[in-house]
């Protein structure tokens, strides 16, 4: 008995805190590269968002199969709960949920600035539209993309570098900005004792249900002869529960350096990439196809888009994912406009002649195939420790800074012979 | 780890709801309001913000004089300006 006493206050200690961030990253990406093995998918998000587009295009009177993205592209059929990718989602949702439930760190959290909410829904919109111009998001052409060695996904991640940088200005300026309520304190007495998340709430108790509820589904489809599909979602809960305690945001990798020079999850972010790669490799050697796609404006284009959108959202797609389930109802708002974004690229894509202009004459480059195993592995590798190395230089020379005028300015370089 | 019995903080920052990067952004600003020897109380909820605010105030060259006080989801920070 004594030792199940252990058990049970190791996990809770699991809860107490946030998991550092490049430990976390890196078992991700170890992790996403076996839900590549299992299921012969890479972990994405977007495609599936598109999906649920296609499910509401009725409503507006458009055949979500009359097209072509959503029909042929996304292969749009059944609901979630007969795709991979839906059982992905939804483990994500419930994993994300009870690792914020069970560190009693869930709470509604309504931004005092409504402004924030009309941001939240047109950087959605932006963000959505962008990851599937250019085929993924931080995921599918980024986290998960690089390790298959699709060149597009270079394309989509220098993209977003410049798109995040817009997106900051924008995010920044006075008008997104507004002011903050700095007031008078009040004199009066404040506890400075923590209340590590409060032992008799009720949230650690819904996290369990939550719990029970997640694995009582998983057994539910294995009973039923959907083993790969409860796999698929077994994988979703971990991945929920690891970007929710190692608060994995992919906007702020690159947001940050540009605003304070913190390179914390660009940092993480490279060496899990490069975990990511390593087993991802092993996994196509073993004979499971890689996912190329066009490597083309669309990519590019998509990224700059992408990062404009998750900077002022302030967030991306699995960004959202767990933020929503800790309450943060912005990111509910987010998720609406990431949905609405992915259906107008679908639209788009036939009407707009987004294919035909960006992406179908362009070729998929496979690194693997251009530049052989070595050659595809220590480029990939090589990119992402510059990638380290420019973050790391970057941290160590740039600094916030509050102009005068109350305009914020980026700084560089001098700031450490001050 | 021993935090001090009282605090007086000079000015507070309640940033409750309000989601990344505006608390980051916002403490910084705010601290370079202050004269030296203030205090800002910061009051935040962002779970990004309980590592990314008292970071970058240390970054930035102010200094942290208690431990973050965490209240279940919600946390305080005490910056002083030197």
């Amino acid at each position: 008995m004594q030792k199940r006493g252990f058990f049970f206050s190791d996990v809770a200690n699991l809860f107490n805190h946030f998991w550092n961030p490049m430990l976390t990253t890196v078992i991700a990406g170890v992790l996403s590269a076996l839900y590549f093995g299992v299921t012969g998918t890479s972990w994405a998000v977007t495609g599936e968002f598109t999906r649920f587009a296609g499910h509401l295009f009725p409503i507006i009177g458009i055949d979500p199969h009359s097209l072509t993205y959503i029909d042929k592209v996304m292969k749009l059929e059944g609901g979630p709960f007969d795709r991979i990718d839906g059982w992905v989602v939804i483990g994500m949702f419930s994993g994300a949920l009870f690792s914020a439930l069970l560190g009693g760190n869930f709470k509604l959290r309504v931004p005092k600035q409504r402004r924030r909410l009309v941001q939240g829904f047109f950087g959605g919109i932006i963000a959505g539209f962008g990851a599937r111009l250019a085929m993924g998001c931080n995921l599918g052409a980024f986290f998960t993309g690089i390790p298959q060695f699709s060149f597009h996904t270079w394309l989509f991640m220098l993209g977003m570098a410049g798109g995040t940088y817009i997106g900051v200005k924008v995010a920044l300026h006075p008008v997104l900005l507004g002011k903050p309520k700095l007031e008078k304190a009040v004199p009066a007495h404040r506890s400075l004792e923590s209340k590590k998340s409060s032992k008799s709430s009720l949230q650690p108790i819904l996290g369990m249900v939550v719990v029970v509820f997640s694995l009582a589904l998983i057994a539910w489809q294995i009973a039923t002869g959907h083993a790969k599909l409860a796999l698929a979602g077994l994988f979703g809960i971990a991945f929920g529960l690891l970007i929710e305690r190692g608060q994995i945001c992919f906007t702020s990798a690159f947001r940050d350096l540009w605003i304070t020079g913190r390179a914390t999850m660009a940092k993480a972010l490279a060496i899990g990439i490069i975990a990511a790669t390593i087993c991802t490799a092993v996994i196509i050697s073993l004979g499971v196809p890689q996912k190329i796609t066009w490597a083309g404006p669309g990519a590019l284009i998509g990224g700059i888009l992408f990062g404009i959108g998750i900077v002022i959202a302030g967030g991306c797609e699995t960004g959202w994912m767990y933020r929503a389930m800790e309450g943060q109802i912005q990111f509910v708002i987010v998720g609406i406009g990431n949905i609405v974004g992915a259906g107008l690229l679908a639209w788009g894509w036939d009407h707009w002649g987004l294919f035909n202009l960006m992406v179908k004459e362009w070729p998929k480059v496979n690194l693997v195939e251009s530049w052989g195993w070595s050659g595809a592995l220590l480029g990939t590798t090589g990119f992402m420790l510059l990638w380290y190395i420019f973050s790391d230089y970057w941290e160590k020379r740039v600094r916030y800074v509050t102009q005068k005028s109350g305009q914020i300015v980026l700084m560089h370089g001098e700031v450490e012979r001050r | 780890m021993g935090n001090p019995k009282e605090i007086r903080p000079t000015m507070t920052l309640n940033l409750e709801g309000e989601p990344c990067p505006y608390p980051v952004v916002y403490s910084l600003s705010s601290m370079d309001q202050l004269k030296s020897g203030e205090i800002l109380e910061v009051i935040a909820d962002c779970p990004q913000s309980f590592k990314a605010v008292p970071e970058e105030a240390l970054r930035a060259g102010y200094i942290l004089i208690c431990e973050p006080v965490v209240d279940g989801p919600t946390i305080r920070f005490y910056i002083m300006k030197p």
